[in-house]
């Protein structure tokens, strides 16, 4: 591929990702208000969210101020996100192979800042001091970054087809994503070994696109693992990875949402709005017929 | 090793149950319940029986669905079950739990994470379709073939093949009534999916568009509560005059004036029972009447239709039911005017009235609504009953009611006030929010039909059971009594089920009850024991 075709294909997929990641994100987040749904443990119950308890534990609870621990709810994502504290208690045999994919993933996310400052020291000819440094911890996060991805996106696709439990339940596009994540990781280990200096290659690769100029001859499996990881971050808000960000709501705004109606509140005024909406449900103790709304059902009749 | 079966197997071979399940297939219980055949025998299924209504998924029958008389009756109800996929995913029809609705089913990795955490499918002997996730998968992939664009096209290729026919809909239908929605698995789910909410959202869907729901839930359920007053059949009369012999009785067995106070404006408290309590177990609204009035706590029912029954099965099957039941209810308490409203220990009342309606509930009708953990912890512990806690001693042990624990949070008030009452309190293992389902939640406890209290003793309530036998087993035998506190009335249902079933209280001492009856039991005034060691 030439440099300005390959130049032309990263931007396009770079903005599908950003684009449909956006309006997967807003999609989620307005959705509209639902009836509370809340599940103990609430973390941020303070004093209380350690063993399940929550507001309700107080007498006349509404008379009391609402105490929220977010020092606990953020000790309780981080358990969660890092060390996939459910994924260990719940189905340890996975683990071994989930966690070390995540992992993976972790340690290159953070191996991208270590080399955006190592780009923005200006650093990448001299080996020596904080460039040295920076160099080694870019090379030590993204080589271990794919090497446990790799290790875990196997073990994971191991899984999916042998794993008695599992293996109802695998579809052609859950077997798609492992390995394409693989694919990542693989040829992001092959670029790594092939670079020599990989800090300095990959500084090149983010150089050129962000200049919009190939006229550096990339290496070829860098290139390859460029477009591995575009196609993959393409791909990522379409399909069911985007659930780091259905994480957010899933806890925020289901698992963890027990704020009590405040009359003449926002939530109130929303719900009002939507009590408004007709209801086209065809069941007979219903009586809908299209014209009804929520408070008119809810209102009449006996229910039969 | 049993065969795997697949999500698809679920539409193919409709004259053949999917998937067996008998006594012989479940986990052992502990000693002396561990040999099969001193088991209870299953009731079997007539031929005459089976030959009228559907039972293709595991040999039980719950629901008692006809057979249909033509292809176009089928027909018709496929058409509108697919309608039904549609519209709860639209925000008019279903804004009520559209996100986590959608957020479950665009996100779930299939991990399986969840299987273990739930009682039925491990109590089972791991059976394929009790699966927390088997029956989500189901209709993610009916969401995808039937409802979402290209569907039909790429639906196999991206989501997993399946067919929806008659058998796919009466399969997946019963087996929505093979979970007890404890939600167990969502606490397991590392990503925050909600399987629990996927059977209350098909379970809707079946009784808002097809109009099925399970009998004892709908006709003699929130219909006859929102005709009569009650699910029990009682109008403001009958209750009243139930009342008026209970407190007779009460006062006969504890030596103390009972008056139960009707409608009084203004009052402190509004207490709304599960009105079975009044029926099956009338000492539970007797000892709160016990409790309040030495408390001299201002407190009242109301006779107002509704307002004396806190039962709302709306909760476990049909949003406008649960609606058009809790606004009775916040109706019946601004009639009256009173402070509060506190829920009796009834599990389901808590979570319909406290959480699932608040915001439902606007304006004026949003009182406050409270538990009758904290009024009762309160009044433990404010000095103005003396207790002596050697009435108590005896082996007690504490059922969490997932409607009060896991979904609401309130955990510690019953612990406090049994430690200090009860001298050999024990808990069960796990307990408090990682608790067990007794088995008859959602609604079972109510649900008997053919073969259907088999399954629900035997796999819904096994894990339970076991449970309540390892908490006691330092005391195995029948001469120690031992008493299960089980502050639900559902619960309560489904205890007496269990321990009739296995006749524990003859060959292991286990009876159950509440938490206001240990209270009374420990009261100083009440000259006589209150707890009756027998079977109720």
């Amino acid at each position: 591929m030439s440099g300005s075709a390959l130049i032309v294909v990263a931007y396009a997929l770079l903005a599908v990702f950003a684009v449909v990641f956006v309006i997967r994100t807003i999609s989620i987040a307005r959705l509209p208000v639902h009836l509370r749904w809340e599940l103990a443990p609430v973390p941020h119950e303070k004093g209380k969210g350690h063993y399940g308890g929550s507001y309700f534990e107080e007498y006349e609870w509404w008379t009391k101020p609402r105490e929220k621990s977010y020092v606990s709810e953020m000790a309780y994502m981080f358990k969660e996100i890092v060390f996939l504290k459910g994924v260990w208690e719940h189905n340890r045999r996975l683990w071994w192979w989930s966690f070390p994919f995540h992992f993976g993933l972790y340690l290159l996310i953070v191996a991208a800042p270590v080399l955006a400052l190592r780009m923005a020291l200006g650093a990448g000819g001299s080996a020596s001091g904080i460039d040295a440094q920076l160099g080694t911890t870019v090379s030590a996060l993204a080589g271990a970054g794919f090497g446990l991805g790799a290790v875990g996106a196997l073990g994971l696709l191991a899984n999916r087809l042998f794993d008695v439990r599992l293996k109802p339940f695998t579809t052609p596009m859950s077997l798609f994503n492992l390995v394409l994540l693989l694919a990542v990781f693989a040829s992001g280990g092959l670029a790594m070994g092939a670079a020599g200096e990989f800090p300095a290659a990959a500084s090149g690769a983010v150089t050129a696109l962000l200049t919009a100029n190939m006229s550096p001859i990339l290496p070829g499996a860098l290139v390859a693992h460029l477009l591995c990881t575009l196609l993959f971050l393409a791909y990522l808000p379409f399909s069911q990875m985007m659930h780091f960000v259905a994480k957010y709501f899933t806890y925020h705004q289901v698992r963890w949402d027990d704020k009590p109606l405040a009359v003449g509140g926002r939530v109130e005024k929303e719900v009002l709005e939507l009590l408004g909406q007709k209801v086209t449900w065809s069941g007979a103790h219903l009586k809908a017929d299209g014209k009804k709304n929520w408070v008119d059902i809810a209102t009449e009749g006996k229910g039969q | 090793m049993s065969k795997t079966i697949r999500i698809e197997d679920i539409g193919k071979n409709g004259d053949e149950v999917l998937c067996p399940v008998g006594p012989e297939d479940l986990v052992p219980l502990p000693p002396p319940y561990d040999k099969l055949d001193e088991q209870p025998v299953w009731k079997e299924i007539k031929a005459e029986t089976k030959e009228r209504l559907v039972c293709n998924l595991d040999g039980v029958i719950g629901l008692s669905i006809p057979k249909p008389t033509d292809a176009a009756e089928e027909q018709e109800y496929i058409d509108k079950f697919i309608a039904g996929l549609k519209k709860l995913l639209e925000s008019n029809n279903n804004w009520t739990f559209l996100q986590p609705l959608t957020l479950s089913l665009e996100y779930c990795v299939k991990c399986q994470t969840c299987n273990d955490a739930c009682p039925v499918y491990t109590a089972s002997g791991r059976k394929d379709i009790y699966r927390p996730t088997y029956r989500s998968e189901v209709w993610r992939r009916l969401v995808n073939k039937y409802v979402k664009p290209g569907g039909k096209l790429f639906g196999r290729l991206t989501h997993g093949d399946i067919d929806l026919n008659w058998t796919t809909l009466t399969r997946l239908y019963e087996l929505c009534y093979r979970c007890t929605m404890c939600r167990r698995c969502a606490q397991a789910c590392p990503i925050g999916v909600d399987n629990g909410l996927i059977t209350h959202e098909l379970r809707k869907l079946f009784s808002q568009e097809l109009g099925w729901a399970p009998k004892e839930l709908h006709d003699k359920g929130t219909v006859l509560q929102l005709e009569v007053g009650s699910s029990t059949g009682m109008n403001d009369v009958v209750v009243k005059d139930n009342l008026e012999f209970i407190d007779e009785d009460m006062a006969e067995m504890t030596g103390i004036q009972v008056e139960t106070p009707w409608d009084k404006e203004g009052a402190d408290v509004l207490l709304i029972h599960n009105a079975g309590e009044i029926l099956a177990w009338p000492e539970n609204p007797g000892a709160f009447a016990i409790i309040l009035n030495a408390a001299g706590i201002e407190w009242t029912l109301s006779s107002e239709a509704l307002g004396y029954d806190g039962v709302n099965y709306g909760l476990f099957y049909d949003d406008f039911q649960l609606a058009r039941i809790a606004l009775k209810h916040a109706a019946a308490a601004k009639e009256l005017k009173v402070k509060k409203i506190v829920m009796g220990e009834c599990g389901h009342q808590h979570k319909a009235m406290m959480t699932i309606s608040d915001r439902i509930l606007t304006g004026e009708m949003n009182m406050p609504r409270e538990s009758c953990m904290t009024l009762l912890e309160e009044i433990v512990f404010s000095g103005k009953i003396e207790f002596d806690p050697s009435k108590n001693d005896f082996p007690v042990t504490l059922h969490d009611p997932c409607n009060i624990v896991r979904n609401l949070g309130i955990v510690e008030p019953q612990r406090r006030i049994l430690r200090y009452l009860c001298p050999q309190f024990r808990e069960m293992e796990p307990h408090g929010v990682d608790n067990y389902c007794c088995g008859g939640g959602s609604g079972f406890a109510v649900m008997s039909p053919n073969n259907f209290a088999d399954w629900r003793i035997s796999v819904g309530g096994r894990v339970k059971f076991k449970q309540i036998l390892d908490a006691f087993a330092d005391q195995p035998g029948p001469e120690v009594k031992k008493y299960i506190c089980a502050p639900c009335s559902n619960c309560k249902g489904q205890f007496r089920d269990i321990l009739q079933y296995y006749n524990a209280l003859d060959r292991s001492g286990i009876t159950y009850g509440g938490l206001v009856e240990l209270i009374v039991n420990a009261m100083v005034d009440v000259k006589e024991p209150f707890i009756e060691w027998e079977m109720h």
